[in-house]
């Protein structure tokens, strides 16, 4: 299995403050890969060292197996890192010019994937007038259009109305599975992880806290939902693992062994049990809970 | 990949009409223009044509080329290499590049297009300096005179190439000073006051010894004065 990213023991130090704390993970190829984590966490950071943009205090980064920064390795690598910045004076379309002699690409469709970003109607225009919105989506096409191997998104759809985030995630999935490109997607929109991502990983101050596969991680976490009554009988049956989830159910945080006893021992009590169903946890539970358990929340 | 550089850092270059025109193309036209005021000024004064009083073209190109790195227009040459070397920290786009080339090519590039364009705008300062004797002689009703033929062709070659070196040294100290700064403004200032220390120094130092010492050849303005006055008359010059 070919590895897009690797990190392994990455420690980034700006002073007293650790960005990444021996810090390693394996992002292999292929699919779209989720990084979540709050502010800080350390995504961007890895971003960077993975681009070569800064230095890791110790530890190291590879991408496809060459050092962090290598240009052979990014030669393979389209990017975008926060709200990208262009020079002002340049029209989109100069831009993606610049961009393509920088990297030496002589055959980018730089109109046609202006139009695939739904730019192609300001093309010429300069890019100092662009919105936020605009300047994002011109980021994605410069991620994009020299065909990489793998494509580094931090927050793409930030600043974008809801049709345009809808239209990004859909290119963003659709270049992911149809043309083999491997994306790795940080987002504080988990709906959009959910929606776009195969894998994720959640950073919490400088370190992998949890990471899998999205159907995985929200299975992990499923909890008995019990519509019974008296709930508060059903609450004092459960102590801490239990929680009321509106006035006639209550979600119990029990293994799956355990519920045949449960539910034994609620009805020996009298509790009239009306239902009682498995939940997964949505991906937004599973990263609180989480960074609860890991003490960023 | 330095080439890709080049090639990408000409073609921003070429879309940067503002930086084009003030770092490279004013200080030129500004001599240009004073040149014909000069002429027009002579012929009211005079209020008669000039006739009889020689324009020797190729004395006017060598002087205004061996001003081309002076104050004023090392000002606006700051100006251009400011914006070249150090506007991708004004406008935060390094890393949109820095993924796409290497650091020592990005900014190798960018001094190589800093002196292209210097190239060019001595192009221009001869252009525009021949214009002006020729504009200026039919105003004032002087005698064009081009003196040397020959001679003056390699003189002109000589006289450049060393204001053009003595350019380069101002852009490789916009490039350090656009790094270590990462301001165009930080590097503006240090040029243009390097530069006119240089000024005063080459001055004081040159009247007080006539021969040239070692510490008068460190200083890059003085060299270039040495230099071109020993292309524009050998016999004259204190080497």
């Amino acid at each position: 299995m070919t590895i897009a990213l690797e990190a392994v023991a990455l420690t980034k130090a700006y002073g007293s403050v650790r960005a990444l704390d021996d810090f390693s993970l394996s992002i292999p190829a292929g699919g779209v890969f989720g990084v979540l984590g709050p502010n800080g966490a350390g995504k961007s950071t890895l971003f960077r060292i993975a681009l070569g943009l800064v230095r890791p205090t110790s530890g190291s980064a590879s991408l496809f197996g060459a050092p962090a920064g290598d240009m052979t390795a990014l030669r393979k690598v389209g990017a975008m890192i926060e709200t990208p910045r262009y020079p002002p004076y340049l029209t989109a379309r100069d831009t993606l010019s610049m961009l393509a002699l920088e990297s030496g690409t002589r055959d980018a469709d730089i109109s046609g994937w202006l139009d695939r970003v739904g730019l192609g109607g300001a093309a010429d225009r300069a890019t100092n007038g662009f919105s936020v919105g605009m300047k994002q989506r011109l980021g994605l096409a410069a991620a994009f259009f020299t065909r990489p191997e793998l494509v580094i998104l931090d927050e793409p759809t930030s600043g974008m109305d809801p049709a345009g985030i809808q239209e990004i995630r859909a290119l963003i999935v659709d270049l992911a599975r149809k043309e083999g490109v491997t994306v790795i997607l940080a987002s504080h929109q988990l709906d959009e992880v959910r929606r776009v991502c195969d894998r994720v990983a959640i950073l919490s101050k400088g370190k992998v806290v949890t990471e899998g596969a999205v159907g995985a991680l929200t299975a992990s976490q499923v909890r008995l939902r019990l519509v019974a009554s008296p709930v508060e009988q059903v609450l004092a049956v459960l102590g801490d693992k239990g929680a009321a989830d509106g006035p006639d159910a209550v979600l119990a945080d029990i293994p799956r062994s355990e519920a045949p006893a449960l539910i034994r021992a609620l009805v020996n009590a009298g509790v009239e049990i009306t239902e009682a169903r498995w939940r997964e946890a949505d991906l937004e539970g599973v990263y609180l809970q989480t960074l609860k358990s890991s003490g960023a929340a | 990949m330095f080439a890709n550089a080049i090639a990408a850092e000409r073609f921003r270059l070429l879309r940067d009409r503002s930086t084009l025109f003030w770092g490279f193309i004013f200080a030129p036209l500004v001599g240009f223009f004073l040149s014909i005021a000069g002429d027009v000024f002579l012929r009211q004064l005079a209020k008669k044509p000039l006739t009889g009083m020689p324009l020797d073209l190729v004395g006017q190109v060598l002087k205004a080329l061996g001003s081309g790195a002076s104050v004023f227009p090392a000002l606006f040459l700051a100006i251009g290499a400011a914006a070249v070397l150090a506007g991708d920290y004004r406008w935060e786009t390094w890393r949109l590049l820095t993924p796409r080339n290497s650091r020592p090519h990005l900014l190798g590039a960018k001094l190589v297009v800093v002196g292209e364009a210097i190239l060019w705008n001595l192009v221009l300062t001869v252009g525009l300096t021949l214009l002006a004797g020729v504009i200026g002689a039919s105003i004032a009703g002087k005698t064009l005179v081009v003196s040397g033929s020959g001679a003056g062709l390699g003189q002109i070659a000589g006289v450049f190439a060393v204001t053009w070196l003595e350019a380069m040294t101002l852009a490789s100290l916009a490039a350090v000073i656009a790094v270590v700064a990462r301001s165009p403004m930080g590097a503006v200032v240090a040029v243009v006051v390097v530069r006119f220390v240089q000024t005063v120094l080459a001055a004081g130092l040159g009247s007080m010894t006539p021969e040239p010492t070692w510490k008068t050849l460190a200083i890059p303005a003085y060299s270039a004065d040495l230099l071109r006055g020993f292309l524009a008359a050998p016999n004259h010059a204190g080497l």
